[in-house]
C-alpha cells in the first residue's frame, strides 16, 4: 500500500458529507414531510428509521465481528416489552424508558452470551436462533407477565422530561435524533481499531486469539451493545405505534433485518442503512402491484445478491468512504503519516 | 377550422367528464386485510366476499356508487399501521373495514382513534379491541357472548367436568375466560385448560394429558385447520369425549381436512349456508360461483355483513358522508338482517349475534335443537 492513500484527509472535506447527511434528515426530510403533510409519509419515514437502527446494530454482530444473529428482532422486543410494561405499570414516560429499553436489553443479551460465546460459525447461528425463540415464547405464553397474545396498549407517547413530542413533525425529530446518535455511536465502534479487532475475529478468530485479541470477550462485548442498540429502537416503537403484541417479534422479523444487513452489505454500514431503506420503502412503494408486490421485492433482493453479492454498498467501498469522506476515527503521525485503521 | 374542431372537441371532453363526475358520485371505503403470508387465505376470502356485496350494492341503483380500497397487510402490525395512516390520509375515505387479527387491528386502531375513521372488523375478537375508541366497532360474537351460551349448552347435555383446550392467541385467551366463567357461574367444573400454539402438529401430548383429567367433553377453540389436525388425532387415539367448539370452527374446510373424525363435533355459528332464506341462498349462489362450488364458512359470511353494515351506514349518512356522520350511523345499526342473522351495535359497539347450534352429522353441518 502507498503511504499517501492513508494520508489524512483535509478536515473541511471530512466533514462535507456529514453535514450534507444531518442536513437531509434534520432539514430538507422534515421539509418535505410537512410539505406533503401526509401521515403516511411521516409514518413510512419513522418506520424506515427504526429499521435503520435494527439493522445498524446487527451489523454489528453479523457484519462486523461475522457471528449469523438469527435471534435479532427478540431483543427488539424485549426493548419493546420493557418500554411498555414500565409506562403501563409504573406510569414512566419515554424519557425513562427508553434507556431502561436498552440496558435491560443488553443484559438479558449478556446472560444469554455467556454461554454461547465459545460457540462458532452455524453452532453459533443456531444458538441464536434458539435463543430468539425463547424470548418470543415468553412473551407469548408468560401471560401474566406480558399479557402473552393480548399485546399491550401503551397509552404513553413520545416525550422529553414530560413535554409531549408527540406531533407529526416532534415524532419524527424525536426518532430521527434517537437513531442518528446510536448510528454514529455504531459507526464509531465499527470503523475503529476496536472495529477492526472485531473484523480480525471475522476474518480468523484463532488467529486473532494467538494475536492477543480476547475473541470470546469482544463477541460478547459487540452482541450485547447491539442488543442495547435493538431494546432502544423496540421502545421507539411501542411509544410510537401505541400497541405491541408478540407477533410483531417473531422469527421472520429477525429475517428480514439479516437481509436489510446482506442486500445493503456485510460489514459496511452505509450499506446497512440503505439495505434497511430498500426494504422498508420498496413493499410500500409497489404497494399499487396488489398481490404481486411480494414477489418484486423477493425478486429484486435476489437479483442484488446475485449480481451485488458484496451488498448494494459494499465493506471496501463503504470503508473508503468512511475513511476519506467522513473522517471517521482517522488519524496521523506527526509527519502527517496516517496510522489508522484500515 | 382545425382551431374549431379543437375546441369543439375540447367541449365534448369536458362535457363527457363533467358527466362522469356527475353519474358516479363516488363513495369511498377503505379495507385493510391480509391478502399475502400466513394468513392469506382468509384475506382473500374478506375480499371476495366483499366483492359480492361491492358489486350488489353498486348494481342496486343507490344515488352513488361505493367503492373499496383493497390494502396488504400480510397481517404484519407494520403494515398495518401504515396502511392506516394511508387511509386517514385519503380524504374520500370515510370509513375503514378490517383488520383480520386483532393484533394488527388494535395498532391501526390507535391511529383510527387520533383521526377519527370508523373502523369495523369482521373478526377482531380481542376483549380490548372496541374499548380503545368510540371509532372501533366488530362484526363478531364475542367470546364473553359465546362462551357462557356454550358453556349452559354443554352443561344441560350433563357435562359436569369439561377440559379446555386453546390456541394461544389473544382469542384463545378470550374463549378460554369467557368459557370457563359460564362454566363456573352454571355450576359446573373445568377440570383442565391448556393453550397450544397455532400450527402445532402434534396434539397427542395434549390429548392424553387432557384424557387424564377425565373430562365428560372437551371444548375447543381453534380455528379449522388446528382443529382438523386436532379431531384426527383425537380419533386416531380411539378417544370417544364428545368435542365442543365454537363458530371460529365452523368452515366447510373443518370437515373436508379431518374427514370422518369431525363426526359428532358440536358447535354454534351464526351462519348456515343450508339456510333457506333467499338473501342467504343468494350470497351461497354468488360465493359458489366465484369459488368453484365451494361453500362458504363462517368467516366469509361475517366479512360480506360487515362491508354491508358499513356500506347501510354510509348510505344513511349520505349525502355528504363524512367519518363522523357514518361512525354515528354504524353506532344506530339495529337488526341489519345479514346473512350471520341480525346484529345491532350495543353501546359499546359490540355485535349482538344470534347463535346457531350445529352438529356434524354425516359430513355436513347440521342444525339442532339441543
Amino acid at each position: 500500500m502507498n503511504v499517501s492513500d492513508l494520508s489524512a484527509p483535509p478536515r473541511g472535506r471530512g466533514l462535507l458529507i456529514p453535514l450534507l447527511l444531518a442536513l437531509l434528515v434534520f432539514v430538507g426530510l422534515p421539509a418535505m414531510l410537512a410539505g406533503f403533510d401526509r401521515g403516511y409519509f411521516y409514518q413510512i419515514a419513522n418506520l424506515a428509521l427504526i429499521f435503520i437502527l435494527l439493522s445498524a446494530s446487527m451489523h454489528l454482530v453479523t457484519g462486523v465481528a461475522g457471528l449469523l444473529h438469527l435471534g435479532h428482532a427478540a431483543f427488539y422486543g424485549v426493548g419493546a416489552y420493557t418500554a411498555a410494561l414500565l409506562s403501563t405499570k409504573f406510569g414512566l414516560g419515554f424519557t425513562v424508558t427508553l434507556p431502561l429499553s436498552g440496558v435491560v436489553a443488553a443484559l438479558i443479551a449478556f446472560l444469554v452470551a455467556l454461554p454461547t460465546m465459545r460457540l462458532v460459525s452455524i453452532y453459533f447461528a443456531v444458538a441464536t436462533l434458539a435463543i430468539g425463540q425463547m424470548l418470543y415464547l415468553v412473551m407469548l405464553n408468560w401471560v401474566e407477565f406480558t399479557k402473552g397474545p393480548n399485546g399491550i396498549i401503551v397509552t404513553k407517547g413520545l416525550e422529553l422530561f414530560g413535554f409531549s413530542l408527540s406531533g407529526r413533525l416532534a415524532t419524527y425529530y424525536t426518532v430521527a435524533t434517537v437513531v442518528a446518535l446510536c448510528v454514529l455511536a455504531i459507526g464509531r465502534l465499527s470503523h475503529s481499531y476496536y472495529g477492526n479487532a472485531l473484523r480480525s475475529i471475522r476474518e480468523d478468530d484463532q488467529c486473532a486469539d494467538a494475536m492477543g485479541v480476547s475473541t470470546a470477550r469482544l463477541k460478547m462485548e459487540a452482541f450485547t451493545l447491539s442488543a442495547f442498540f435493538a431494546g432502544v429502537a423496540g421502545s421507539l416503537w411501542a411509544h410510537m405505534t401505541g400497541y405491541i403484541s408478540p407477533g410483531d417479534f417473531k422469527f421472520s422479523e429477525s429475517i428480514l433485518i439479516l437481509a436489510m444487513v446482506v442486500v445493503g452489505g456485510l460489514g459496511s454500514l452505509p450499506g446497512a442503512v440503505i439495505g434497511a431503506l430498500l426494504l422498508i420503502l420498496l413493499p410500500e412503494g409497489l404497494r399499487a402491484f396488489g398481490d404481486f408486490r411480494n414477489i418484486m421485492v423477493g425478486l429484486v433482493m435476489f437479483l442484488s445478491i446475485l449480481l451485488l453479492p458484496k451488498g448494494l454498498l459494499g465493506e471496501v467501498s463503504a470503508l473508503q468512504l468512511a475513511r476519506r469522506q467522513l473522517g471517521a476515527a482517522w488519524r496521523n503521525t506527526v509527519k502527517g503519516e496516517g496510522i489508522g485503521w484500515r | 377550422m382545425t382551431a374549431l374542431k379543437t375546441a369543439s372537441l375540447a367541449a365534448l371532453m369536458t362535457a363527457a367528464l363533467a358527466g362522469t363526475t356527475l353519474a358516479a358520485d363516488t363513495v369511498k371505503i377503505g379495507y385493510q386485510l391480509p391478502l399475502t403470508g400466513e394468513t392469506a387465505q382468509y384475506g382473500q376470502d374478506f375480499r371476495k366476499a366483499a366483492e359480492i356485496a361491492l358489486t350488489e350494492f353498486n348494481a342496486a341503483g343507490k344515488p352513488f356508487k361505493a367503492e373499496i380500497v383493497f390494502e396488504d397487510s400480510r397481517s404484519d402490525a407494520k403494515e398495518g399501521t401504515n396502511i392506516a395512516r394511508k387511509f386517514v390520509d385519503d380524504k374520500a375515505i370515510v370509513g375503514v373495514l378490517g383488520d383480520f387479527t386483532s393484533g394488527v387491528s388494535m395498532a391501526s386502531a390507535q391511529v383510527y382513534k387520533d383521526a377519527g375513521m370508523p373502523q369495523l372488523s369482521q373478526t377482531a375478537s380481542h376483549p380490548d379491541y372496541t374499548k380503545i375508541s368510540k371509532y372501533q366497532f366488530r362484526n363478531i360474537a364475542t367470546q364473553a357472548q359465546e362462551g357462557p351460551y356454550n358453556a349452559k349448552w354443554m352443561l344441560s347435555k350433563g357435562y359436569k367436568n369439561i377440559a379446555v383446550i386453546a390456541e394461544q392467541t389473544d382469542w384463545g385467551q378470550s374463549v378460554v375466560s369467557g368459557f370457563t366463567d359460564g362454566v363456573k357461574a352454571n355450576g359446573g367444573t373445568v377440570v383442565f385448560s391448556e393453550f397450544f400454539n397455532r400450527g402445532l402438529k402434534d396434539y397427542r401430548s395434549l390429548i392424553s394429558k387432557l384424557e387424564r383429567a377425565k373430562p365428560d367433553a372437551i371444548y375447543t377453540g381453534f380455528f379449522y385447520e388446528d382443529g382438523a389436525q386436532f379431531l384426527r388425532q383425537v380419533q386416531q387415539l380411539g378417544i370417544k369425549t364428545p368435542v365442543y367448539s365454537t363458530s371460529a370452527a365452523y368452515s366447510p374446510k373443518l370437515i373436508e381436512l379431518a374427514g370422518e373424525a369431525a363426526e359428532g363435533v358440536h358447535l354454534t355459528s351464526n351462519f348456515l349456508p343450508t339456510d333457506p332464506a333467499p338473501h342467504i341462498q343468494h350470497f351461497v349462489t354468488e360465493w359458489k360461483a366465484a369459488s368453484n362450488g365451494a361453500v362458504p364458512g363462517q368467516f366469509p359470511a361475517q366479512a360480506y355483513d360487515a362491508v354491508r353494515i358499513m356500506l347501510a351506514a354510509v348510505e344513511k349518512a349520505y349525502p355528504n358522508p363524512t367519518r363522523e356522520k357514518v361512525r354515528d350511523a354504524l353506532a344506530e345499526t339495529k337488526d341489519f338482517a345479514g346473512v350471520t342473522g341480525k346484529t345491532s351495535f350495543s353501546a359499546d359497539r359490540e355485535a349482538e349475534k344470534e347463535l346457531v347450534k350445529v352438529e356434524v352429522k354425516g359430513g355436513a353441518f347440521v342444525p339442532v335443537a339441543d
